[in-house]
Formats: C-alpha cells, structure tokens, sequence
C-alpha cells in the first residue's frame, strides 16, 4: 500500500507548551486510521498540524516533516492543502458558520473547486443523499442545527470541498449514539467507495472497531501502534483505553 | 410643507455621505472585528485623489472636457483609493494580524495610520485648501419653492445604488458568504479552501473604493478640501455605523441617513451651532436604549 501522508518525527508546539515530541506516523491510500488517546495527548495538534492551520489559534511546528504523496507541505498556505490536496479536516467543535444557511455553508466550500458544475452539482445530490436531514434543513440557519446534524454538515462541507483524505476531529464528541453510528457507518461508506480517513477520537472502543489500523497517543508521543485487532487485544492499551 | 420636503432633500444627501463612509467601517469591522479608525482618512485622501485626477484629466496634457472628466474620475478615484485602502492593510494591519497581536494594538495603529496620513497630506501639500474644479454643469430643478440640484439627485442615487450592490455581493455571492463566514469563525474558513487574505483585501477594496466614490462627490458637493476634512465627517460616519449596528450593511446605511436626518431637523429649528451637540445626543440616548445599535445582534453574527 502506497503511503498518502507520512508524519516523520514531528515536534510541534502549541501556545507556549512543546506539544508534539516527535511522533511519526503513516497513512495509506484508501485506508483508514486512527489516532487514540486521552485529552490533552496531541491528536488535534497532529491534525491541526497536518492542515497547516496558522498560529495562534493553531500549533507552530518546530522540525519534522509532513509529507503528502511524498512531497513535503510544511509551510504551504491551509487554503491550498483543502484546493489542490483536495485533504480536508473537520474540526472538532464543528466550526460550522452558525450564521449562513446549511445551503450556504455547503456552496462556500466549494469556493476554490476548480472542476466543473456538473460534478458539484453531483456532490451537492451525494451529501443530501448522505445525510437527508441537512436537505430537510436547507434554508434553515445552521446555528439552528441540532449537534448531531451541525456534525454532518460539518461532513458535509468537507465533502463539497471535493476531498479525497478527509481527518475527522472527535466526530462522535456530543452524538447520541443512535446519531453516532449512523454517522460512522456513513463514513464507512465513503471510505469504501476511496476516500482516505484519518480520524481521532477519544471514544477508543468505537475507533477501533471503526479503523484499519491504529495509534495510540500519549503526551506528545506514539506508545503503541498497529492494526486495531491487535491494539483491541493489547493489554496495555486495554487498561489504559478501553476501560480494562 | 416645502421648507419640509427641502430639508428632507438636504437630510437625504448629507446621510449619503455618512452612509458611503458608514458601510467602509462595517464592512472591516464585520470581517476583521477591526474598528479602522484611518477610514475617514481614506474618504479624505479619496477626495484629495479626485482632485489631482480632475485636474490631470482637465489639465494640458489630457484636456478632456468636465463631464467627461467626471465620468472617468469615478472609476480612477475609487481604484486608486482602494489601492490606498489595501496598502494600509498590507503594511499596517496585516503584519499585526500574523503575530496574533491583541485587537488594542490594531486599533492604536489604525489611529495613527490616519493621523499619519493627515499630516502626510499636510506636510506634502501645505496648508492651503485646494478648490476642487466645477464638473459638473449645475442645473437646478425647481418645483414650487423647493430647488434640487442635480448633484444632490446623484449623490443621493450613488448611496441607494452601493448599497443594493453590496447587499447583493454579501448576500448572494460566494465572497460575500465567505466575508459573512469569517465575521462567524475566522478559523474554519481556510479550511474551506479559501484564502482568508484574499477576502480581508477584498473586504478593503470595498470599503476603501466607496470612500473614495464619496471623497470626489463631496468634493463635488463642497469643493474645499484641506487635510483634516476626513476627521470629523470620519467620526459622525463611524457613530453611526455603531448606532445602525456596526458590522450590519442596513445598519451602516439606516444609521447613516438618521444621523442625516437627526443633523438636519435640528439645524431647521435651533440655530446651526446646536447641530452636533443635539445629533450626538440624540444618538447617544438611541444607544442607551439599545446597545448593540438598531440592527445589532449581540451575538458575533456581523455584516
């Protein structure tokens, strides 16, 4: 398997605290990976990282290398990593913009897109397919949202950016459960149809039932790491994230 | 009940000018959540860049005829307007922004970018008050005893037209949805794919542009400038982009015709010298009652 994205001994730091100290990882095309751990241990700086976001509100990184396809993009502006890596991240907390319709938020992110009507149009019918709220909800502001769907428009968007790797940021933070495997089960589908997924999530049970592979996240460094059957039995990690 | 309509006239066009300037503060504001204290400055810079095109147009070299000139001194003022709009952005603002600065700092800095460019002016131009070129040929309509020139017709038009234009970018196109976005979550809009400077430099260009288009029909309408004529029309526009709402194009513009009106009612009864005591009065007790401004929302939703 090709590798999409390698993370090579990356330190990061993060307001005023050394964040990241120097975790490297690998992901491959048309996989699914994820990143454990508890509050606090650097998986949203990994991500923030990778989506090059700006400081303050984002990590500065110190030395390492994010690679995409082989090429180094450390320093490269976010808007390009979303335009022309078609690599999105949904952030956790949503970031949705509470002010402008479910329409609205989903046609802003097809602002840089560069391919044609037909295929955003297309798009527009797959996310509404995907999640039949966000259609009923159209016209509504999306500050009006529910969490369950601010979270798939929050998806939504991302799709309609034309991703192709997308990086989920606690998708499942505030979810019923009910809402929370419908939305899992719906990415399930998109990975199965290619699209590449690197998600973290502090509900460990759930990531690794739901990933190819996974790591294991703790203060600022990899501690274990491998397919999810294997980490699913690691006593370790039981212990520590699974609740024994 | 023609004394009445003629001061309707009068209030129309002075909140004209206070809305074009008006809507340049809403507009960064609702972006950026930058109060751009220089922006008076710019309507005043925007009017002294009138007058040098205007003389350039209607001087030797070029001679072309007065209303030809005006018709080429729009587009060429607001363009070089919006260029000094955006410079203040790249130089002064900008360089804050990436080192996250505090928003105390930007605003200090955006008072000392107008007070920079006032006694640039001054100390480029002098002190003596350049007399803006006739343009225009005045014509003046009269119907009973009310007399309306044609300028007062086009400034009033020019304010009613950018308003719909830009009520028509904010709302229906994509940039206007992203200027709307950032006022709600600056962080998510690059991950939209969008490049957030490009759309504060764009944000400028409005702002700036309309400053400029009412710098050359103020000139037009009071053709004495000097360098200080942006500061205090600066204020009263500011003023009442707050008590419209600031970061609220309607309120910006609503706010600017009722400082207009307010100004004017009070010049009809009290002598001329009451004017701003009671306009700043009044506007303050509007605040009093209601503190985010007519259209205000308390919440961080702007423009």
């Amino acid at each position: 398997m090709s590798q999409l994205l390698e993370i090579d001994n990356l330190y990061v730091k993060y307001g005023n605290i050394e964040a990241l100290h120097g975790i490297s990882f690998t992901v491959g095309q048309g996989e699914i990976v994820t990143l454990i751990g508890a509050n606090g241990a650097g998986k949203s700086t990994t991500l923030m990282s990778v989506a090059q976001l700006p400081p303050p509100e984002a990590p500065k990184i110190l030395s390492g290398d994010i690679r995409f396809k082989g090429k180094s993009i450390v320093g490269m502006a976010p808007d390009k990593i979303v335009a022309d890596l078609h690599l999105a991240l949904v952030p956790e907390g949503r970031h949705i913009f509470g002010n402008l319709t479910v329409e609205e938020n989903l046609k802003l992110a097809t602002y840089a897109r560069k391919d044609g009507m037909d295929e955003i149009n297309r798009d527009y019918k797959r996310v509404y397919e995907l999640f039949p709220r966000l259609n009923e909800r159209r016209k509504q502001r999306s500050e009006s949202l529910s969490g369950g769907e601010q979270q798939m428009l929050a998806v939504g968007r991302a799709l309609m950016s034309a991703c192709k790797f997308i990086m989920l940021d606690e998708p499942s933070m505030g979810l019923a459960p009910l809402l929370m495997y419908d939305m899992f089960r719906t990415l399930k589908e998109l990975n199965e149809e290619g699209m590449t997924i690197l998600l973290v999530e502090q509900n460990a049970n759930l990531a690794l039932k739901f990933a190819h592979r996974g790591y294991v996240i703790d203060t600022g460094e990899i501690v274990a790491q491998g397919p999810c059957e294997q980490l699913r039995e690691d006593p370790e990690v039981k212990k520590a994230y699974l609740g024994g | 009940m023609d004394f009445i309509i003629q001061n309707i006239l009068n209030a129309l066009q002075w909140g004209s000018f206070y809305a074009l300037i008006a809507l340049g503060y809403t507009l960064v504001y609702g972006v950026l959540t930058l109060i751009n204290f220089a922006h008076g400055d710019i309507f005043m810079v925007g009017a002294y860049i009138a007058f040098f095109v205007a003389s350039w147009l209607l001087g030797p070299v070029i001679g072309l005829d007065p209303t030809w000139t005006f018709v080429l001194a729009i587009p060429i003022t607001m363009f070089l307007t919006a260029g000094v709009g955006v410079t203040l952005e790249r130089i002064a603002y900008r360089p804050l922004r990436r080192k996250g600065a505090h928003r105390l700092y930007v605003v200090i800095t955006a008072l000392m970018c107008g007070l920079i460019l006032e006694y640039g002016n001054l100390a480029c131009l002098g002190a003596s008050r350049k007399k803006f070129p006739d343009l225009l040929e005045k014509v003046i309509w009269h119907f009973g005893d009310v007399a309306v020139t044609n300028l007062k017709v086009l400034v009033i038009f020019a304010a009613i037209a950018v308003f719909i234009f830009l009520n028509f970018i904010v709302t229906k196109t994509k940039i206007g949805m992203a200027m709307r976005g950032i006022s709600y979550d600056k962080f998510a809009i690059p991950l939209m794919g969008i490049p957030i400077d490009a759309i504060i430099v764009f944000t400028f260009i409005l702002g700036s542009s309309f400053a400029g288009l009412a710098g050359l029909l103020f000139a037009m309408s009071y053709p004495v400038l000097e360098p200080f004529m942006g500061a205090l029309i600066g204020w009263k526009a500011f003023i009442a982009a707050v008590v419209g709402g600031i970061g609220d194009i309607r309120g910006a513009f609503y706010g600017g015709f009722l400082l207009g009106f307010i100004e004017v009612g009070v010049v009809s009864i009290f002598p001329s010298t009451y004017r701003d005591l009671f306009a700043f009065s009044i506007l303050l007790i509007i605040l009093w009652m209601k503190p985010t401004g007519l259209f205000g929302v308390a919440k961080n939703t702007k423009i």
